[in-house]
């Protein structure tokens, strides 16, 4: 057969058919080694797996801080409160009130409302201090008391002078 | 002539001080039938003022006049008869008093009354201390305080803590 020859190369060739393999051969595959350039752009992969472990790491570090304080101030204010009481002073106890009971606010509402405290400025004092502090008060309020009473009587008697009195006003000594 | 120079020499040095001596009237303490000594340095002036009640109006007023002073000291003695105590116990204070910077502001002389004296020691424009004193037949009273006294705010506290009204007028501020 004469076609035979295009399916597998047996039988009689046609002289075109030789002729085009002739020209078309130089065309055929030839199985060579892969050369690469030498300078060849090489695009490296940025690694971003440390830097997304150490961006984890501070973000679980951020929430575990955050979640210790929240429950470090949730039992914060009932010791902040007992540690600043101050008590009445004499002025205070002169001036009784009634002491009314503060509602008791369920603790799902004291955690929904809580809001963070400034810390008193007040310094503590301890007991001595305290003790010593109320004492200076007391003296303080008693020496007002006395100057005012003075000033007081020096005014009446400026203000009503009797013809008996010897007032003498704005006289600069020394 | 000698020993009266010797006496009072110690107040004449003391003379520029805003705080006067007061110690030389302590031997009355043991003839009255009641004695006032207050000492208040500037250091139990600071505790005190710790106590002051900032929510408290009449509290904040006095916490205000006593901010800045460096103290207040009083001797005030009541007798039971007259003539406990002399011109020359009298005369240890005025000659403190007579120093310079120091100004008789108002001397009130009544029989019923007795002799009030009220003192202010200028720093420049600027008061600097205050002395009241106070001597009748069975009464001898000193006041005395040290730094910038604001009269304005002392009339402030008329009325409060048992205060009498003093009736001052406060000053007009540019």
């Amino acid at each position: 057969m004469k076609d035979d020859y295009l399916w597998d190369k047996t039988g009689q060739p046609d002289p075109e058919i030789q002729k085009l393999e002739e020209i078309l051969g130089s065309l055929r595959y030839q199985p060579k080694p892969l050369e690469l350039p030498l300078e060849l752009p090489v695009s490296r992969r940025r690694n971003y797996l440390p830097l997304l472990a150490i961006a984890a790491s501070l973000l679980l570090a951020l929430v575990a801080g955050g979640i210790w304080l929240r429950a470090r101030t949730q039992r914060a204010p009932q010791l902040h409160e007992a540690q600043y009481v101050v008590p009445p002073s004499p002025i205070e106890a002169r001036k009784p009130e009634p002491i009314t009971p503060k509602p008791v606010a369920p603790r799902e509402e004291i955690v929904v409302n809580h809001k963070p405290r400034h810390r008193s400025v007040a310094p503590v004092l301890s007991k001595r201090e305290h003790e010593e502090a109320v004492a200076a008060k007391e003296q303080l309020m008693m020496a007002l008391r006395l100057t005012t009473e003075k000033l007081s009587l020096v005014h009446r008697k400026t203000q009503n002078p009797t013809p008996a009195n010897q007032i003498k006003n704005q006289h600069r000594v020394g | 002539m000698v020993l009266s120079l010797l006496v009072i020499l110690p107040f004449v040095v003391h003379a520029q001080d805003p705080r006067l001596q007061l110690s030389s009237l302590d031997h009355l303490a043991g003839k009255a039938n009641q004695t006032v000594d207050v000492n208040v340095d500037e250091r139990l002036m600071k505790m005190a003022a710790k106590l002051f009640n900032e929510k408290d109006a009449d509290e904040r007023q006095v916490k205000k006049l006593v901010e800045g002073l460096k103290g207040i000291y009083v001797k005030s003695f009541e007798f039971d008869s007259a003539g406990q105590f002399t011109t020359a116990d009298l005369e240890t204070i005025r000659t403190q008093l007579r120093g310079p910077g120091w100004t008789r502001l108002v001397n009130v002389m009544s029989k019923k009354e007795g002799n009030l004296e009220v003192y202010l020691l200028f720093n420049g424009e600027q008061v600097g201390g205050l002395a009241v004193l106070h001597s009748d037949e069975k009464e001898l009273t000193v006041v005395n305080i040290v730094g910038p006294v604001d009269l304005d705010k002392l009339a402030e506290l008329e009325g409060q803590f048992g205060v009498p009204e003093l009736g001052i007028e406060k000053t007009k501020k540019n």
